[in-house]
């Protein structure tokens, strides 16, 4: 257990953390917390870019929370879907990072492991060609978005996209994905 | 036809479709929760309008947002798809892409867009602050 929350939030705000969540995420959340997010890059007087590019990578980053978190509630059940997830926005130095977790089948493990190793070796280029192609293509079945995400949250990442995938048991992995402006 | 609007929220944008002044405008901020389902009955409005418009009409269409997600980017390809067919076949559409001067990505995104089109021409409009 966390003995000292004043402790926990201090540890949270030397690593450069300005905000985290973890648990039940909907689309509330991503208009909400969003906004909250802009609001604060404005008065930090961010340009207009950095700003745009750290809220585009936060919304592409939670939206895929949402879809494809393997810890769901089904959509019948309320107005949006509730998925569980994580999400970490912090500043160090003089860079933003975003770090997205959510649980992942193996199945998924394998597609998405694939995909962001392709993106990896891409450049700015390859990366703007590949997303107009994927655009243009159908949406393939396993997408509920236009499959386009990573590719946008890899466009907007000034760095190579950082990804991980912890074993948790036989059934699932941690998957993690870091982006940094 | 009647005029098609759509109020504006956080993450959905205001929408103006009206078959009188042919002038057409998407204003704002879009990131739904479901994209596709959002703008369902803007296509559906433009499938019709599209089929019951003259040659000769002069049609502008003002795309002013602020910022897009990835599957409201897929969206807006789909209407310039069906406004390009239409340049094609005649019609008279032009695609007025809104930006503020210190919103580079919306330029680039814009410029992307219009470099992909033959028949559908693109001006770039700054807003003066």
């Amino acid at each position: 257990m966390i003995d000292s929350y004043y402790n926990f939030q201090q540890q949270l705000e030397r690593e450069g953390i300005m905000f985290s969540f973890v648990g039940p995420v909907s689309h509330n959340v991503v208009e909400g917390v969003g906004t909250v997010l802009r609001n604060k890059l404005e008065l930090e007087a961010v340009s207009t870019n950095v700003s745009l590019k750290v809220f585009s990578i936060f919304v592409e980053q939670i939206q895929n929370v949402i879809r494809y978190s393997a810890d769901r509630i089904p959509q019948d059940d309320f107005e949006s879907e509730i998925s569980f997830g994580m999400l970490i926005v912090g500043e160090k130095d003089d860079q933003y990072f975003l770090i997205g977790g959510n649980r992942v089948t193996v199945e998924q493990k394998e597609r998405l492991d694939s995909f962001l190793a392709k993106l990896a070796l891409m450049n700015k280029d390859e990366l703007k060609q590949y997303y107009k192609d994927r655009r243009k293509a159908d949406p393939d079945e396993h997408s509920k978005g236009a499959g386009l995400g990573f590719i946008e949250m890899a466009r907007k990442s000034s760095k190579p996209i950082k990804y991980n995938f912890e074993a948790i048991d036989d059934t699932s992995y941690y998957f993690t994905i870091e982006t940094v402006v | 036809m009647e005029i098609l609007t759509i109020k504006p929220t956080k993450s959905t944008p205001e929408i103006t479709l009206d078959p009188v002044n042919h002038i057409h405008t998407i204003k704002g901020e879009s990131y739904p929760e479901n994209s596709m389902e959002f703008y369902r009955g803007v296509f559906d409005w433009l499938d019709e309008y599209i089929e019951s418009l003259d040659d000769e009409q002069a049609v502008v269409f003002n795309i002013e947002l602020i910022y897009f997600n990835s599957s409201s980017s897929k969206v807006l390809m789909d209407i310039f798809d069906i406004f390009d067919d239409a340049c094609e076949d005649g019609k008279n559409i032009v695609v007025n892409w809104i930006y503020e001067e210190d919103n580079e990505a919306i330029l680039e995104y814009g410029e992307e867009f219009a470099e992909d089109y033959e028949d559908l021409k693109f001006h770039f409009v700054i807003i003066e602050e």
